[in-house]
């Protein structure tokens, strides 16, 4: 049975002193702020800094999977070497705040990554003292195609509480968990009843719903295609659309220091890179763009669906935005979708 | 200092280099000893799992553990210097810390094995990830029919394990064919001359009740596989292992994927009716 979500309502102002009184509480409160002219999720000092209407330029996975993390850390005396353990309780608790539907889905689609079989504490704890405010949008641009891969832009999948803006400028508010209730429950003279102010309306990128099982299946038969020849010539392999998007979760491990002292990181990685796969003995089984294009395309929409049963792509749009040569994923696609 | 009970998946187990032997001017042995006492006691992997070894301030490289299950108290691991932490793998001398996490992977259906022949065919420095499976067969010799291996490497320098193919050629429950390429002798050469997939049609065993194990450079694979067919064994009759880049081990990091099949999870041992069913993509 379905349980009942919580049904509430908070203006901008009272939003703003919960974040503030979160702050001063010692609680981490990400939101997208302006960090050298560019919208990003970052930690606020105080809810001012908060921007709603725009879309972060990187996505909210770095919340949980930072860019770079140390994973420990290694000191040699003598023949002898020492190792310093994280331990993953000193991670803060945290609010995150304006999580947009496409962000916000793409974190179950890592949960099963770092949880399955082997557990990844730096992930997991991170996301254990995380709860996730999801944000609906109204606002959308040509590169979003949220609903083109069965999300949409008031979705609330990976949301603990969710926020619609209202007309008369605050926001219904709907939890969905335990962390989301206990959100509102702690803090119950910020919420008031749900008032009957309409939503703002939700932005619904105009492009067309892809059959995601038809693209499976044409992906299950086609790992040699002239497709894929044609659509990576011009790829420059930077890894951008990697390192934008809220599901690539790529990483790779690697010392940081002197032969005496230093850390072992993880840090983000991507498989447009050329030595991604880059065997010792100078073979390499993905040598050329196009196959390391192709294993893009198939990791997002059947190897992942394959292990997890899920697409690993949100239609945030992106890798479309930053890519340096114009390559879009969606229109490659939806021509997929077609064939 | 470390406990493990933080539960952190990427923290090595630390060991003391025990001993180095070299095999060949750029192959190198390394004997493990695990640091921790719990460790060293609990420590228990299958032939054919593989590990991910440190060397501090250079970072982790992938090999199969090279020693057998059957020998307990230590690890072997076998590496050629080809990179920035193999060459710092290399500088490790007796009584130094070395990293290991592990053990990864799939492993060999030894016990499936049972009563049957075994035929090994290995080529240069992919011996190692068979060696721990002979072995481990050899040390419950009585569980096996015949066992063959046929060894090869592009010259006599080139051959790993010297000693133990001397051990091999001596015990008379083995069958051991080694050869080197044409050109690749020396006068003193008292083994066969040839390539590795020809010797071993030329060896003939049979497929009857047997299981073949194959490791090799991938031209060995490509050409190993035709003269096994020809021979009667089927694709579920022949196991080998792939072995590409690494990085975690556990199945996240996302590069030793072929196709959906991941080589460190649903791996590195595979049936060659598997590795068929593969794109090609290794």
């Amino acid at each position: 049975m379905k349980r009942e979500t919580m049904q509430t309502y908070i203006t901008q102002n009272n939003l703003n002193a919960l974040l503030d009184s979160l702050i001063e509480a010692g609680v981490r409160v990400v939101a997208p702020r302006i960090s050298a002219g560019t919208p990003l999720y970052e930690p606020l000092s105080n809810s001012a800094e908060m921007v709603m209407d725009q879309l972060p330029r990187r996505s909210a996975k770095e919340a949980f999977f930072p860019v770079c993390e140390d994973i420990m850390s290694y000191k040699k005396e003598g023949q002898q070497v020492s190792l310093t353990d994280i331990d993953p309780s000193r991670f803060p608790e945290t609010v995150m705040v304006g999580v947009r539907p496409c962000d916000a889905a793409a974190i179950p689609v890592l949960d099963a990554v770092f949880s399955w079989d082997y557990k990844d504490e730096f992930f997991l704890e991170r996301r254990r003292k995380t709860t996730i405010i999801g944000l609906a949008c109204t606002t959308a641009d040509d590169a979003c195609f949220c609903t083109a891969v069965g999300i949409s832009p008031s979705g609330t999948k990976g949301s603990d509480l969710f926020l619609t803006p209202l007309e008369d400028g605050g926001y219904a508010c709907e939890a969905f968990t335990e962390k989301g209730e206990a959100l509102i429950t702690g803090n119950s003279l910020l919420f008031s009843e749900a008032t009957s102010s309409k939503s703002l309306p939700i932005a619904e990128p105009e492009s067309e719903t892809f059959d995601l099982k038809k693209v499976k299946s044409w992906l299950d038969e086609h790992f040699e295609d002239p497709l894929w020849d044609g659509i990576a010539v011009r790829c420059v392999g930077c890894g951008a659309c990697a390192f934008v998007c809220p599901a690539c979760h790529c990483f790779d491990i690697v010392d940081e220091g002197t032969e005496k002292a230093g850390k072992r990181r993880k840090n983000w990685d991507a498989c447009g890179f050329w030595k991604f796969t880059h065997h010792a003995s100078g073979h390499n089984p993905r040598d050329l763009q196009p196959k390391r294009y192709r294993n893009r395309i198939m990791h997002k929409f059947k190897y992942y669906d394959d292990k997890f049963g899920q697409t690993l792509c949100t239609g945030c749009g992106r890798c479309v935005r930053i890519c340096p040569v114009g390559i879009d994923i969606a229109a490659i696609v939806e021509e997929i979708s077609k064939k | 200092m470390c406990d493990y009970t933080n539960k952190n998946i990427y923290l090595p187990y630390l060991t003391t280099v025990t001993e180095v032997i070299d095999e060949t001017p750029d192959v190198r042995t390394l004997r493990l000893v695990f640091q921790d006492d719990k460790v060293k006691e609990t420590f228990s992997f299958r032939a054919g799992q593989f590990a991910e070894y440190s060397a501090f301030g250079a970072g982790e490289s992938t090999f199969c553990i090279a020693s057998s299950p059957t020998r307990t108290g230590y690890i072997e691991c076998c590496f050629r210097s080809v990179g920035r932490v193999t060459e710092e793998l290399r500088r490790l001398e007796v009584g130094d810390t070395m990293g290991v996490r592990g053990p990864y992977g799939n492993s060999y259906p030894v016990e499936e094995f049972y009563g049957k022949n075994l035929v090994f065919v290995a080529g240069g420095i992919a011996l190692p990830p068979l060696r721990t499976l002979i072995w481990n067969c050899l040390d419950l010799r009585d569980k096996f029919g015949e066992i063959t291996i046929v060894y090869g490497a592009r010259s006599e320098a080139d051959l790993v394990y010297k000693r133990e193919l001397n051990e091999w050629q001596e015990r008379c429950d083995v069958r051991l064919v080694k050869t080197v390429d044409p050109g690749g002798d020396s006068p003193e050469w008292d083994g066969k001359v040839g390539f590795v997939p020809t010797i071993l049609g030329e060896a003939s065993p049979s497929a009857d009740n047997t299981i073949a194990l194959v490791c090799g450079p991938p031209i060995m694979i490509k050409f190993t596989l035709p003269i096994l067919e020809k021979l009667g064994f089927s694709d579920e009759q022949v196991y080998t292992t792939l072995e590409n880049r690494m990085k975690c081990g556990l199945g996240k990091c996302g590069r030793c994927n072929v196709g959906n099949i991941y080589v460190c999870k649903d791996g590195p041992v595979f049936t060659a009716k598997q590795v068929k069913a593969m794109p090609m993509e290794f």
